[in-house]
């Protein structure tokens, strides 16, 4: 559904992305962790062109991210994204928030479009919150608002950048408690986060990331338990010894 | 004070009121509609339009007002009110150009790569995402520039414009009453100005509650 075949990035002299190989199939959890600047958000960012590719093949749905004849208004609508500071629209309200695209780009009627985003209000565990503004909810009920707007558009592939990483601690498992649903229910999932718990319970495969570079790639158990890398080992023993 | 200046001349500091009214007027909505313009070629994604618009703001703003009156003046031929009111248009549009971007950019960039992320075309994101929150930001020192605007409609008085500083000149150089004519003409602009100042104020206010 994801194919990277040797896809490099370039910040002008930096190299951020080197030959990343990577296959992510339907119906799949995929948790990239690594440590901060290893390039793990601009593979994310990738996937729905918020950054361009230098060189490679990238393709979702057999279709060329980078080509110009891929039209990615159409190919963003089947990628939701949800970023670590939520990017809720501060001037809308929360029902506004989730309708928009839909209604823009889809071209749902406003009942239509409200009907549904009161449907993945309820299914995010915030339905009474439809007429507040962002700035009245807490960062983790801004989330999920974040995680319904994506959803509101139907999309193939959910993209997560550290969506837990903003939160006080005590947000953190309401937001999680979704995403698990969400994987359960065979959503395709890219999630770059260091939620261990998060990663044992729903992820098919852990993919490592280090310098640019996808170091290693297992299923959980195996890289939590006996991460073969050795960079992995010390990135591992520090975020469990924090 | 000698009311008499005021008194005797009413009709023709009526009609310099009127020829200011109307400049700033004109000006304002022009110049409003160029400088979204202007802030649009400087924020599009295209180097070469953005080139454009940098050149134009950096072009106009650095020239005295005066000299592109003048100029206008004398390249069109055109009557003195019309050339003042296109140089204050030009002029006043590169500072509109200016405080419209960084409203503009001042908007966090998260904001754009949601709408964009979620499909919605640049100009739609523009639109529905990007200018409302920039307006709030934009409006004092937008106010700013009408109320300057109204101020600088005065050195349409040296291309005879028949606008409010242009009847005080000709008032005083007739009755040698210097002082006072001039004091009812800063009147005048007051009662123009100050009106727009509060009005603005009010904007201000209005919006923040929003928020
Ligand atoms: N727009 C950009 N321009 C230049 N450098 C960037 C840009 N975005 C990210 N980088 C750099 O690329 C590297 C990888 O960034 P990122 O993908 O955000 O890493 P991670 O998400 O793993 O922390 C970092 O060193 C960062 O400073
Ligand atoms: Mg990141």
């Amino acid at each position: 559904m994801i194919n990277f075949e040797k896809v490099n990035k370039y910040f002008g002299d930096f190299h951020v992305l080197k030959d990343i190989n990577l296959t992510i199939n339907k119906g799949e959890v995929v948790v990239v962790i690594g440590p901060s600047g290893s390039g793990k958000s601009t593979l994310l960012r990738c996937i729905n062109r918020l950054e361009t590719i230098s060189n490679g093949m990238l393709t979702v749905n057999n279709l060329s991210v980078a080509d110009k004849k891929t039209d990615i208004n159409k190919l963003r609508t089947e990628i939701g994204m949800v970023f670590q500071h939520f990017h809720l629209y501060p001037h809308k309200t929360v029902l506004e928030n989730i309708t928009l695209a839909p209604m823009k780009v889809l071209g749902q009627s406003e009942e239509e479009a409200k009907q549904i985003a009161r449907k993945y209000l309820d299914k995010v565990g915030i339905s009474e919150k439809a007429d507040s503004y962002p700035a009245q909810l807490s960062g983790g009920q801004q989330q999920r608002v974040a995680i319904a707007r994506g959803l509101a558009m139907n999309p193939e592939i959910m993209l997560f950048d550290e969506p837990t990483s903003a939160l006080d601690p005590e947000m953190i498992g309401e937001v999680l408690d979704v995403m698990k649903a969400l994987a359960l229910e065979g959503m395709t999932m890219v999630v770059v986060t260091h939620e261990m718990g998060f990663a044992k319970e729903v992820a098919d495969r852990i993919v490592f990331m280090d310098q640019g570079q996808i170091l290693e790639e297992a299923i959980p158990a195996e890289f939590y338990e006996n991460p073969k890398e050795e960079r992995a080992q010390l990135f591992l023993s520090r975020i469990l010894n924090h | 004070m000698d009311f008499s200046i005021l008194t005797n001349n009413i009709d023709m500091f009526l009609e310099g009121l009127k020829n200011t009214i109307i400049a700033s007027l004109i000006a304002l909505i022009c110049s409003l509609v160029l400088g979204i313009l202007i802030a649009i070629f400087r924020i599009a994604p295209f180097k070469p339009i953005n080139w454009l618009g940098t050149a134009y703001v950096e072009f106009i703003r650095n020239i005295p007002l005066l000299v592109i009156a003048f100029f206008i003046f004398l390249v069109f031929r055109i009557p003195g009110l019309a050339a003042g009111t296109m140089a204050l248009t030009i002029y006043t549009a590169a500072f509109i150009a200016e405080a419209i971007r960084a409203g503009i950019q001042s908007v966090p960039k998260g904001q754009m790569e949601a709408a964009r992320s979620s499909g919605l075309t640049y100009p739609q994101a523009m639109w529905n995402i990007i200018l409302p929150q920039a307006i709030k930001i934009v409006i004092p020192p937008l106010g700013n520039q009408f109320i300057n605007l109204v101020k600088n409609s005065s050195i349409i008085a040296v291309i005879a414009g028949g606008e409010l500083m242009y009847q005080g000149d000709l008032i005083s150089a007739r009755t040698f009453v210097v002082f006072d004519t001039y004091i009812f003409v800063a009147m005048f602009y007051l009662v123009l100005t100050i009106p727009l100042s509060l009005g603005v104020g009010q904007l201000e206010k209005r919006l923040a509650k929003n928020n």
